[in-house]
């Protein structure tokens, strides 16, 4: 037995130093990078894995695809901007509340839209989305087509607002990190469970005492209120924003990176975010001028190719090559999974 | 009482549209349950296959009607064999929707790509003929257009209602398995059925070239509007749909008509949300 849990704790322990070092290498690229436009590609890697992560809580757990989440994401970063310009009040706290009052609004709007399944329930959050950008559009409290801008000013901490893109990067790569904790979280405790069961089937969930409603909202609320979260991040660093922020094809550039990175993992948008938004970045700045829509041309073409061919993403990909039992074998050092399971429950009954 | 009368004579005319891509989504939502998201960059494929059609052989656009028909029912085909077909079963409805969406996009970026952001229109000598019937006047080209719509409706539902395949294609829709028990063969009419939905968009591309401008997002406003005729007008009933349509048309000009132009869009989408919704709660209490 006391072999056996040692060489958990070795898996867990090199598990702990690639994470550790791959974090490292995160943290310390702006050290070394001065390049503003590498950097705001950094930036828009974290804000936009972010916002994926958030759509796979609802898409890719629970199984209600959502075509929404850049309406959440803009109202957010309507919500804070407003708070901050017109009521004076703290950009940090204008976040919190922002999300409060996101995650409000869409568990009031979709409490009755649940009974709606499969596309209905797709076709409700595009219908959710245009309709609350046309609100805008036509609201004078929300500045109109024309937007509302930030003020700009001296850097500060208390106003989060900077003219280097350092503070964003470490910020951005913090959100990132705390939304990836959150939804790691939220895949292993019993919501996590609940929603993968109402994904599968959602008689079968209601038959086992899964209340359906309740954890669809929950999920909803979530993945809205990080939504928004996003949405102030964004609003700050860009320091204007504009209904345009919250069109149709901005949900689905939000979706993309999940879908191409693997929508049933938890990690799925962070591979897809890294692989594609990079790429992306460097089509639209390389060729936009003489080929504008090139960047979304590619992205259509990698989706396609993935869902037919590797319809489980490039984590499915991964799950089930050969990388993965060298990764694991030669590297992490796991032991077979029957000697973590003995491990974890001899933990489990020791504890009680 | 004119300006009423105007307005829901365009009403009515831009309805048709919002039927005939009603019905193409329709017969593939029907048939395959899956939410076709690229039926509007079909539309607008349609534009440009009618425009290129005009400058280089210099045919009418409305000659250009069957040709571009046939030539979308080919694109459908293709794609639903290679692309729809194998992803059908997978059984993943997120898959589905993203290639679908996947497609939509491939299709406007591709357009952009190929053919730039500008704005396009088919110059014909009756563009700017009006006809004057009592209070309401009318372009030529939105009245030639809603004539072969109209036509285009009643084939389709004369075929759909009729003929074999027809039959087969009801029948698929209505139990897939029980389809394949009696011997038709269901990949088959998946085939024919996204032919036929694309093809239907890709006819309503063509007529409106007359009277509208063609770029790489033609199409978006209208393919949503077909979601919404198909959710409206019901599964599989090609005259709701066409009902659903008209309705849809004259909400919009009503709309912009008595409250205002800007609020058009906001009230068809929140229209749409409370007709899903009360829907639902019907279908709930039935059972």
């Amino acid at each position: 037995m006391s072999e056996k849990r040692k060489a958990v704790r070795t898996y867990h322990r090199n598990l702990a130093i690639v994470l550790g070092i791959l974090l490292l290498i995160f943290v310390c690229i702006p050290l070394f990078v001065k390049s503003p436009y590498v950097l705001n590609i950094f930036v828009l890697v974290f804000y936009m894995s972010t916002l994926s992560m958030a759509w796979n809580l609802l898409g890719g757990m629970t199984g209600q695809n959502s075509l929404g989440h850049a309406a959440y994401m803009g109202l957010g970063a309507y919500a804070s901007c407003l708070l901050i310009t017109k009521a004076g009040i703290n950009p940090w706290f204008s976040a919190i509340l922002g999300m409060v009052i996101v995650g409000l609004v869409a568990g009031i709007i979709f409490y009755p839209c649940f009974i709606l399944r499969g596309p209905y329930f797709t076709l409700v959050s595009i219908a959710f989305g245009e309709a609350l950008r046309q609100f805008i559009i036509n609201s004078a409290f929300f500045g109109r087509a024309s937007g509302v801008g930030l003020p700009f000013g001296r850097d500060s901490w208390l106003n989060f607002r900077f003219g280097s893109k350092i503070p964003y990067y470490y910020v951005g790569l913090a959100m990132l990190l705390l939304v990836y904790l959150l939804m790691k979280k939220i895949e292993r405790s019993k919501m996590g469970y609940a929603l993968r069961t109402i994904r599968e089937d959602e008689d079968a969930a209601a038959a086992i005492g899964i209340n359906p409603t309740r954890y669809k909202i929950m999920a909803v609320v979530v993945s809205a209120m990080v939504a928004a979260l996003v949405g102030f991040f964004y609003a700050s660093y860009i320091r204007y924003i504009d209904p345009e922020l919250m069109v149709l094809a901005k949900s689905t550039e939000s979706v993309l990176p999940a879908v191409v990175g693997g929508a049933a993992y938890v990690e799925g948008p962070l591979v897809g975010g890294l692989i594609m938004i990079p790429l992306s970045e460097f089509l639209r700045a390389k060729y936009s001028s003489i080929l504008p829509g090139i960047n979304m041309l590619m992205y259509a073409v990698v989706l396609l190719i993935v869902i037919r061919f590797r319809p489980t993403g490039i984590l499915g990909w991964y799950m089930h090559s050969k990388l993965k039992t060298f990764v694991d074998t030669k590297i992490l050092r796991k032991p077979p999974i029957e000697v973590l399971e003995e491990v974890e429950l001899a933990k489990m009954s020791g504890k009680e | 009482m004119s300006t009423f009368l105007q307005a829901c004579v365009n009403g009515l005319l831009m309805g048709g549209f919002y039927s005939l891509m009603g019905m193409g989504q329709n017969v593939i939502f029907g048939v395959m349950k899956i939410v076709n998201f690229c039926h509007g960059e079909m539309l607008m494929v349609g534009m440009y296959l009618t425009y290129f059609l005009c400058t280089t052989f210099g045919l009418d656009p409305y000659l250009c009607v069957p040709l571009v028909a046939i030539i979308m029912f080919f694109l459908g085909a293709v794609i639903q064999h290679t692309l729809i077909t194998p992803s059908l079963g997978t059984k993943s409805f997120t898959n589905l929707l993203f290639l679908t969406v996947g497609l939509g996009l491939l299709l406007s970026n591709g357009a952009l790509v190929l053919f730039g952001s500008e704005y396009r229109t088919i110059p014909t000598s009756y563009s700017q003929v009006y006809i004057n019937l009592g209070p309401v006047t009318l372009a030529l080209p939105r009245l030639i257009s809603f004539g072969v719509l109209i036509v285009v409706s009643i084939a389709l539902f004369a075929f759909l209602k009729y003929s074999t395949i027809g039959k087969q294609i009801r029948a698929v829709s209505q139990n897939p398995v029980g389809a394949e028990v009696v011997g038709i063969n269901t990949k088959r009419i998946y085939i024919l059925t996204y032919g036929l939905g694309t093809a239907l968009a890709g006819i309503a591309g063509a007529l409106l070239t007359g009277f509208y401008t063609i770029f790489p997002t033609a199409g978006a406003s209208f393919g949503f509007r077909a979601l919404i005729v198909v959710v409206v007008g019901g599964l599989g009933s090609i005259p709701g749909a066409f009902f659903a349509g008209i309705f849809l048309g004259l909400l919009e000009t009503m709309v912009a008509l008595f409250i205002s132009p800007s609020y058009s869009d906001l009230i068809v989408f929140v229209t749409f949300i409370v007709i899903l919704v009360v829907r639902q709660l019907i279908i709930i209490r039935r059972k």
